[in-house]
């Protein structure tokens, strides 16, 4: 905030409070408030079913832990929904900095603080590396962000086969295992969950609070107003592009403190389920409207589902159904809604899968 | 827009509350952890992945143990043989409180914390098939004696060429504890009976068309070889190819591992002419057993190895054979 003069940030704020905005972004917190009530209605389905197993400490426990990892990827996929991208490589970057980190980790020995750090930095590192470059090509050089992430998906998750011969690595050092994998904050609140809760906090704050997150919705909801009032529309779709990435980076290392090995094989559905739970909290994949919050609710639902039907003893195959049926249902409404909001005006285009994000615009075709 | 959201929230309970009814038909259990003779108690069998041949016989064996005990089973199913799958499944089970958990863990070390809780939480862990870098958490750990195997499958390539010659392995990749168990096992067979020679064991990396081009290669090598042991299904359908490319499907004999439907087939075509069962109802009516035990606060056999059969097209159709074969559903 502190370098824009008080004009320029009401410009950009008028870009994205634009007439028909001020009614969708009021509909976006009705679908926050819709999708927290499902969640409220799911628990306690599975409360009255199951009050001696589901309502339990260690059942919640087991719930936020579940959670904590693909609530710091959602952060970071909601800033890129919201510019109207898509970021599907961030299971693969996820992986990819796990193995670097590891392999740093092991070459550094030890099993203290010091090495976890360092084990850290470079996880965040190497996401960001691929942050930037999912960015770059999207910005810069025009290719539709849909085929910059597939691409980046196939390659990160190529080179950590390169980088391991296709073997999992599992050098974890103790600390981060035990002290961050499977560590307690305060007597029962698992560490991941607080890290996870700190990340996403700090997404909000950037999101609704700063410079940084007006100019996100700025350039989602209406590019070609944010150029004119003088928001970089490139450099603020990379440094977007680049926090997912960052954030994956982060994911990797939480992911080998959770599961003290490099997942190699098991993350080519993390960026679709992170899709579908930014997608259930309300983020509009046209771009320009959506919340961090909604989006970690969004993600516990297909959690609390899964927990609740292996509970009850629905064969876990019926999770997904489910959890499909409540994607597509919850955007319908939105999507209905939202057709009815801006009233006379044509329908939307999906933006991530024309020629560069969020150029398009309704207005302008 | 509150009626829309009321149909949300009502589809998604008739939903729930639908599955939920499903789900009631299965499994009737007396929770509660009240003491008493006749205390039936709840089990639950988490396999290494779903719908797979050798985890169904599996669980068929400890249904059928299970019901002769007075017990019931559930059983949930990560769908990849992966730990990132299997650790929220766990997590569940053991919030619903079985008394004791059965599970194919999928990773040695990923999988080591997440059943240590289910210690911590009072329940009684047996593992099944594949084991823990520390199994010490478990009460008991049942798994074919994967070295036995391999030398069961040189003891096949001695029923199929009695006059000795020189035999063959082609592996996986190196680093799997399993495979690489049953390349050793056979490798020291092989090498301890005078009248065959060993070439050693070759890699495919689980890809039909490298293992042909190595056995190929081999018989140029040596065109004298007598059997190959294939420890998966990929490395003998490869092999086989090799073999019939050099035209020796008379002389070279190819030995598989594991009897699924798959392998059935394959033995079936002639492909391979035998195979190594392990015995997965075996393993889930030990388990089943050992789990009881520990329940019963009886003393538990830390490790148990189970055997092999030996199926060739001899003994396919007869009682053994069938037996041996894995099932597709109980």
């Amino acid at each position: 905030m502190s370098t824009a003069s008080a004009t320029d940030t009401a410009d950009v704020a008028q870009v994205v409070e634009e007439p028909e905005g001020g009614r969708l972004r009021g509909l976006a917190r009705l679908q926050v408030l819709q999708i927290v009530l499902l969640l409220f209605v799911t628990v306690a389905v599975f409360s009255i079913l199951r009050p001696d197993t589901f309502l339990t400490l260690f059942n919640f426990r087991g719930i936020l832990q579940n959670t904590s990892i693909l609530a710091v990827l959602g952060v970071g996929m909601t800033f890129v929904i919201i510019t109207g991208g898509i970021d599907l490589s961030i299971g693969s970057v996820l992986v990819f900095s796990g193995v670097v980190a590891d392999k740093v980790m092991a070459a550094q020995g030890g099993q203290g603080w010091g090495t976890v750090l360092l084990g850290a930095g470079v996880a965040v590192l190497s996401g960001l590396a691929w942050g930037l470059l999912n960015g770059f090509l999207v910005a810069k050089g025009k290719v539709a962000p849909l085929i910059v992430t597939l691409g980046s998906l196939s390659a990160a998750l190529g080179f950590a086969q390169i980088i391991t011969g296709g073997l999992d690595l599992r050098d974890a050092p103790r600390k981060l295992v035990d002290k961050i994998g499977f560590g307690n904050v305060a007597g029962q609140v698992p560490t991941l969950a607080v890290i996870a809760a700190l990340v996403v906090v700090g997404g909000m704050i950037l999101l609704h609070r700063t410079r940084f997150g007006l100019y996100t919705y700025a350039v989602g909801s209406n590019a070609e107003a944010g150029r004119r009032v003088g928001v970089n529309v490139d450099r603020h779709l990379i440094k977007v592009y680049a926090l997912a990435g960052l954030l994956a980076g982060f994911g990797g290392i939480l992911n080998l403190a959770f599961f003290q090995s490099t997942t190699i094989g098991g993350q080519s559905n993390t960026a679709l389920n992170v899709i579908a739970g930014v997608a259930i909290g309300g983020t509009s994949l046209f771009g320009g409207v959506g919340t961090v919050f909604g989006t970690v609710m969004g993600l516990f639902i297909p959690i609390v589902l899964q927990n609740g039907f292996i509970q009850i003893n629905v064969q876990p195959f019926w999770q997904q159904v489910v959890v499909g049926a409540v994607l597509v249902a919850v955007v319908y409404i939105d999507q209905a809604r939202r057709t009815a909001a801006v009233r006379g005006g044509s329908r939307p285009r999906l933006p991530f899968l024309s020629r560069s994000g969020s150029r398009t615009r309704k207005e302008t075709e | 827009m509150n009626r829309r959201t009321a149909l949300v929230v009502g589809t998604a309970v008739a939903v729930l509350a639908t599955t939920a009814a499903c789900s009631s038909g299965s499994s009737s259990s007396g929770s509660g952890s009240s003491g008493g003779g006749s205390k039936t108690y709840n089990l639950a069998f988490i396999p290494g992945v779903a719908g797979d041949a050798f985890y169904i016989t599996m669980q068929c064996g400890i249904q059928a143990e299970a019901q002769k005990e007075g017990a019931t089973v559930k059983v949930q199913a990560p769908q990849k043989f992966d730990p990132t799958l299997q650790t929220p499944i766990l997590q569940s089970v053991i919030s619903s409180k079985p008394d004791a958990i059965l599970i194919a863990p999928t990773d040695v070390s990923a999988m080591q914390a997440p059943i240590a809780q289910a210690k911590q939480q009072g329940i009684k862990v047996v593992l099944v098939d594949t084991t823990l870098s520390d199994p010490s958490v478990a009460e008991s750990a049942i798994a074919s004696d994967n070295s036995g195997g391999g030398k069961a499958a040189f003891d096949a390539i001695k029923q199929l060429a009695p006059n000795g010659g020189k035999v063959l392995g082609i592996g996986v990749q190196p680093g799997i504890s399993t495979t690489d168990a049953r390349d050793k096992g056979f490798g020291d067979a092989a090498k301890a009976d005078s009248k065959f020679q060993y070439l050693g064991v070759q890699y495919s990396q689980n890809d039909p068309a490298k293992a042909a081009q190595q056995v190929s290669a081999a018989l140029q090598k040596d065109p004298d070889i007598v059997g190959v042991f294939a420890s998966n299904l990929f490395s003998a359908e490869g092999a086989a190819t090799g073999i019939r490319q050099a035209g020796k499907q008379n002389q070279v004999k190819v030995v598989g591992f594991d009897a699924g439907p798959d392998q059935i087939k394959a033995l079936q075509d002639g492909t391979v002419q035998a195979l190594i069962a392990q015995q997965p109802a075996t393993i889930g009516t030990d388990g089943v057993q050992q789990a009881i035990k520990a329940l019963k606060g009886q003393p538990t056999t830390k490790s148990i190895k189970t055997g092999f059969t030996i199926i060739t097209k001899d003994n396919l159709t007869s009682s053994e054979g069938q037996a041996a074969a894995y099932k597709a559903s109980c």
